[in-house]
């Protein structure tokens, strides 16, 4: 190196420095302490526990750190929390981005485990819940903007069931859809193989523990059409036949698009005689 | 060679007027906040034509509908005007 | 991005105030103007499928790095699919081919040498020595060359000249051949004409789609698209998908239908029989717009003629229409009750019930659409016609919304490979080598000896052509599998690919393409930016400018025809096709290929190069070297013009319109504008007259070859009458039998394009879809022991491979039946398929063998 070149270097360093300094103090100030005590006990959001593990308190009693889920693991994905980690040491935690879990039949990791800290009640791998897919960038995630990608639908093992496509109009462009990728939390294992597969530089889809990942509805509050839907039919007395006064050429379907003007639809705006248009006011329109 | 950011609390609603009268300082920035009344303001000093920094933002504090300065970011740098204006990646 | 550090300091500056004070800032001013600044954008045509988007592409210090969807874009309004967005990173694979490469053993070469680089000029003269003979000892046949629907316009034109013209053979096709040729042949002889009449706007238009073959949801993703919003939008809009195994699309589909292999040919005269049936055709529609005409049966399936199939074929390849009366056409297609035709085809009565019906409907706007399934099948031509038949009972044809579409797989499978001759039997704009009158129309157009280019037969006036040899020229057709075989059977000598990757591509590995290819007495050249499968079978490869390093024309499946300018320059020596087939051809003397009694007839062409008579001959060198250059004022390289020193695409795009756009021409209805007009737009559609573009051909008002009064007019056929073609259901050649009990159906994934050899170059892509995969039924992987991803091996009756199995992707099979992409050069499923053809259209048929799988 020459000494320009080390001097440049120092000057890098430096400045690298100064602007992590004046970052920190930033951060610090915006997160307040309280959030900064309470993160000293939970993993990073990234960090996802095996297939089966029980709940992260029961999990941290029942692992010896004995390391058998990680050499079973035939994928090599799991690793062990190591000193100075932001992960109990010796636990097992994989990354989904890098190394998703591949969802083995068998689940060995599981099968390895000699305290149930993973449960070997679980016996179908999809029932598992390591956590939860989350399409967390909106803004980025390219279905959002009418691009056909569909990658994490496409490699989602719980297919169709998972991850879903939502198809809706295009307001943007007019005549195209969007596809858009919907995460159900009831068949979402967590496995991570769509975080994995997301073909942006940084995942718009990814898995998060499942108490970061889902909100909660309001105990007393119940959507009115599954409700139905669970009952087979209406939770009170079913609606009656209603009647309208309507004139004729008029139906009105009360259940679906409301009035119906049968006979043929208008092939202009305008009236075939041009009086009508010359007659009528354009201002108030 | 200097730069600083400092925030620039002003009257409310006058946001946008003084934000104008700053802009005609030599080497003084301001990047938004005008809304907010909380202008967001770089100070620098550019080559040794210009006066010190610590000058300009003293004066800032005199602007008519200024309530007052914080200063957040300071850089300070011996390197020359041409290092500063290296292209870097 | 570059920045200053002043302004890196201070842009953090900002933000850390900007943070404490809680202000959001407008994206941080200096960095954003920086990120985009001094890229110059410019639009060019999708590399990849017969869509046609168009793109915008950012270039910045000579590299493409940015790209987007071309907002005015009428096709895809901005959109891409997968494989769009990642279309910067296919020109910079970290294995781009930047040399001429040729296999030498002592500095010498020997076709069991190993690669080593050579200059243009060895290349040439050792490919040129190999060709010279090759074409006196073979004959017309001895050599050959293998295009693409992927070539450009004027790629394609170039080839066509120099094979046809040049050296007088025909031995020229495109892989087109294994994509399109159906399709072709049911448009000549349903209409006299190529490609669809309708365009994609009828995707607004219809009330109902109808898929035939086609997973349009992973193979034309933005037409998709279109199709889904107006199912979604439009009220009573309905979706009927069949296919041999469930795709992608059934999840949109009101009408999903899964049958078995070969009885679409069933189902469709089922839906003819049912509008009889029903008197619910139009009457006065085909009364004045369609004749009624049979084709003969059993025709065999393309295969070697020692076959027994193709000896127990009475009809082999026979395929002349005879005439036949409206009663004759119903009772031919009577057979086809709703009983039957869900018996063979295993798709339940009320399925095909409904389906059936709203062809019938006179009220339903219907468009069918169809690709591969139709295409790549061994009655490929029949299939097509039966649809056909069907819209042309009901009159529901060449109007908005009505409209039988045949999609392309390639982004110029029409624009090039079908519009400019590439195939064997074809020459520029619909004219074919089997009329005398065609080719000597080409030959006035080329100024050419008369009898210069082969006819199909080998005769002109009546008389044989001489050869070179002296002897007569004899047949001359020769399609793709066919030259395969010739390969093989050291018939052909030599075998020049160019923007495909045969070698995977094609059917029968390892019975007729490794041994043809690597058969001591050949010499094959493979022009490719990538080292593929193809180039790795090769003796000489050629390093190839892609896409936009190069000035480009596309035409999609709309007959839309879309320009793009050189916006990068290729790496190392790589070279456009249009520069190697017009730089080869200055080794290649008149004398060398030519008999002395042609040169006789032009004299003036003795001694000549077949690049002087071909390129330099007045016609294609009249416009001069110009600097290319936007409407902004940017400029624009242009390396063949640099190289030859005139506007190459301009002179070979003008000459080609002297084929479909002057006065006198054989076949109207192709009409182009000129060069200059489609560098200004997004791509207009033929034909183009006046400037005004075509959306609806054959209808009056909006096709301006149909006079006032005419209303529907078929002005391919000299009487103006559409064909319909009755044809039988017939099984195909190799079902499953007791041992290989399994059908294999091969095809594509949205995220790789063809062989995978541009997409599986794009780390996001490969990581999305790394590996070709099994998709088997869970019962079917039960019975043989195989659960999701376990590896197993499938095997044929010509090879096996060993992948994975996947029993919950996408791809859903019916039991008996399993689906294998061919993306993937790891795992070559075309070791396992028959060289089975349609006999008419010689297209290959990927969907139906018969395979077994086992664990591996």
């Amino acid at each position: 190196m020459s000494e320009a070149e080390r001097k440049n270097e120092m000057n890098r360093r430096r400045f690298l420095g100064n602007m992590l300094k004046t970052a920190c103090g930033v951060g610090l100030v915006g997160l307040g302490l309280g959030a900064y005590s309470k993160r000293a006990s939970s993993m990073p959001a990234n960090y996802i526990r095996p297939p089966g593990a029980l709940p992260e308190e029961d999990f941290l009693g029942a692992c010896i750190r004995c390391g058998l889920c990680v050499r079973d693991c035939p994928y090599d994905i799991l690793f062990l929390g190591e000193v100075g980690d932001e992960v109990a040491t010796g636990t097992p935690y994989f990354i989904a981005r890098t190394g998703p879990c591949e969802m083995c039949e068998d689940i060995p990791c599981v099968v390895a485990c000699p305290t149930n800290a993973l449960d070997h009640d679980l016996k179908d791998i999809e029932d598992s819940r390591m956590g939860l897919a989350v399409v967390i960038d909106q803004e980025n995630c390219i279905a959002f903007h009418g691009l056909r990608c569909e990658v994490c639908f496409n490699v989602c093992p719980i297919r169709n069931r998972a991850i879903s496509l939502d198809m809706q109009h295009n307001t943007r462009s007019g005549k195209h859809a969007l596809f858009i990728p919907v995460v159900h939390s009831d068949a979402c294992t967590g496995c991570g193989l769509c975080e994995r597969a997301c073909i942006l530089e940084e995942a718009a889809i990814k898995v998060f523990p499942t108490h970061l990942a889902k909100g909660e509805l309001g105990k007393h509050y119940r959507l009115g059409w599954k409700e139905k839907e669970k009952a087979g039919e209406a939770l009170v007395t079913p609606d009656t036949e209603h009647r309208y006064n309507l004139p004729e050429g008029m139906r009105y379907d009360q259940q679906g698009e409301g009035l119906i003007i049968e006979g043929e639809a208008e092939k202009t705006p305008f009236s075939s005689n041009p009086l009508d248009t010359l007659n009528s006011g354009f201002m108030d329109k | 060679m200097n730069i600083c950011s400092l925030i620039v609390h002003t009257k409310p609603t006058l946001g946008p007027q003084v934000s104008d009268r700053l802009q005609t300082f030599q080497g003084v920035e301001v990047h938004g906040g005008s809304e907010e009344d909380k202008l967001i303001v770089t100070v620098e000093d550019k080559g040794e034509t210009v006066s010190p920094v610590s000058d300009t933002m003293n004066a800032l504090r005199d602007v008519e509908g200024v309530v007052s300065t914080i200063l957040i970011y300071h850089y300070g740098g011996e390197e020359s005007m041409e290092e500063m204006n290296r292209e870097i990646n | 991005m570059k920045l200053t550090r002043r302004e890196f300091i201070k842009s953090n500056a900002v933000a850390a105030a900007a943070s404490v004070a809680g202000v959001t800032l407008p994206v941080t001013k200096a960095a954003a103007a920086d990120a985009d600044d001094g890229i110059r954008w410019d639009k060019a045509a999708c590399r990849y499928c017969g869509t046609g988007c168009s793109v915008l592409m950012g270039v910045k210090d000579g590299k493409v790095v940015a790209c987007q969807g071309d907002p005015d874009a009428p096709v895809n309004k901005g959109l891409n699919c997968i494989k769009g967005y990642f279309l910067p990173k296919i020109l910079y694979g970290e294995d781009r081919l930047t040399k001429p490469l040729l296999r030498k053993t002592n500095g010498k070469y020997d076709k069991n040498g190993k690669f080593e680089a050579v200059s243009w000029d060895e290349a040439f003269k050792t490919m040129a020595e190999k060709w010279i003979a090759a074409r006196k000892a073979k004959g017309p046949k001895g050599i050959g060359m293998f295009g693409s629907g992927q070539w450009t316009v004027w790629e394609g034109y170039a080839a066509s000249k120099l094979l046809k013209a040049g050296f007088r053979s025909n031995s020229l096709e495109p892989n087109a051949r294994h994509c399109m040729a159906s399709a072709v042949g049911a448009f000549m002889r349903g209409f006299g004409i190529d490609e669809p009449m309708g365009c994609y706007d009828d995707l607004e238009h219809a009330d109902v789609f109808v898929l035939w073959g086609a997973n349009m949801a992973e193979m034309h993703p933005i037409l998709w698209s279109r199709l889904t919003d107006t199912r979604l939008t439009k009220p009573g809009c309905e979706v009927h998908v069949l296919s041999t195994y469930e795709h992608r699309c059934y999840e949109l589909a009101d009408n999903g239908m899964v049958f078995e292999p070969q009885t679409d040919l069933a189902i469709l005269n089922y839906i003819a029989n049912y509008i009889i049936q029903n008197k619910a055709y139009n009457k006065e529609f085909i009364d004045k717009h369609v004749n009624f005409t049979k084709t003969p049966t059993d025709i065999g399936y393309g295969l070697r003629a020692t076959d027994p199939r193709e000896k127990a074929a009475k009809n082999r390849n026979k395929g002349k229409l005879s005439k036949i009366s409206f009663e004759e056409y119903a009772k031919s297609v009577e057979p086809y009750t709703l009983e039957h035709a869900s018996k063979l085809s295993k798709v339940p009565k009320d399925k095909l019930l409904k389906l059936a019906k709203v062809y019938a409907d006179p009220n339903k706007k219907v468009s069918s659409y169809w690709t591969m399934g139709f295409n790549q099948h061994t009655r490929g031509v029949w299939v097509n016609g039966l649809c056909y038949n069907v819209h042309l009972l009901m009159g529901k044809i060449a109007e908005p919304g009505n409209s039988p579409f045949s999609l392309t797989g390639q982004p110029s499978a029409c624009g090039t490979a079908r519009e400019v001759g590439t195939f064997t039997h074809r020459l520029p704009a619909d004219l074919v080598t089997k009329k005398d009158a065609h080719c000597k129309f080409a030959e006035k157009t080329w100024q050419l000896p008369a009898g210069t280019i082969p006819r199909a037969n080998g005769k002109t006036d009546g008389a044989d052509q001489t050869d070179i040899s002296g002897k007569p020229m004899g047949k001359t057709l020769i399609h793709a599998v066919a030259m395969h075989r010739a390969l093989k059977d050291s018939k052909m000598n030599c075998f020049w690919v160019m923007c495909n990757n045969n070698m995977q591509a094609a059917a029968n590995m390892n019975d007729e393409s490794y041994p043809g290819w690597r058969n001591p007495d050949n010499f094959i050249a493979v022009s490719d930016p990538y080292p593929t499968v193809s180039a790795q079978a090769a003796d000489l490869i050629l390093p190839t400018a892609m896409w936009i390093e190069k000035e480009g024309a596309y035409g999609n499946a709309e007959r839309r025809t879309q320009f793009w300018r050189e916006q990068v320059a290729a790496p190392g020596e790589s070279k456009s096709d249009v520069w190697q087939l017009m730089e080869f051809s200055k080794y290649v003397k008149v004398e060398d290929v030519w008999p002395a009694d042609l040169i006789a007839k032009k004299p003036e062409y003795a001694g000549k190069t077949l690049y002087d008579v071909l390129y330099a001959n007045g016609q294609v060198d009249k416009f001069p070297v110009e600097q290319v250059t936007d409407s902004r004022g940017n400029k624009y390289d242009n390396h063949e013009s640099a190289d030859f020193g005139f506007y190459v695409q301009k002179g070979l795009f003008e000459e080609y319109r002297l084929f479909n756009s002057v006065k006198g021409i054989p076949k109207k209805g192709h009409e182009m504008a000129p060069f200059e007009a489609y560098h200004k737009v997004r791509g207009l559609r033929w034909p183009v007259i006046d400037g005004k573009e075509t959306l609806w051909r054959f209808r009056e008002g909006y096709d301006p070859h149909v006079a006032k009064g005419e209303g529907v007019k078929f002005y391919g056929k000299p009487d103006g009458k559409a064909n319909i073609i009755t044809a039988p259901y017939e099984p195909a050649a190799e079902p499953p039998d007791k041992e290989f009990d399994l059908w294999l159906c091969t095809g594509r994934v949205l995220e790789h394009w063809h062989s995978g050899s541009m997409t599986r170059r794009v780390p996001e892509l490969y990581r999305a879809v790394p590996d070709a995969v099994i998709y088997m039924n869970p019962k079917d992987a039960k019975k043989r022991r195989l659960r999701n991803g376990a590896l197993a091996k499938i095997s044929s009756r010509r090879g096996e491979i060993v992948c994975k199995i996947d029993t919950k992707g996408r791809n859903k099979p019916p039991e008996g039946l399993v689906f294998v992409p061919w993306f993937d050069a790891g795992r070559l499923i075309n070791k396992l398929t028959l060289d089975q053809t349609d006999p008419l259209s010689k297209e290959t048929d990927y969907k139906k063998c018969a395979v077994k799988i086992s664990r591996a």
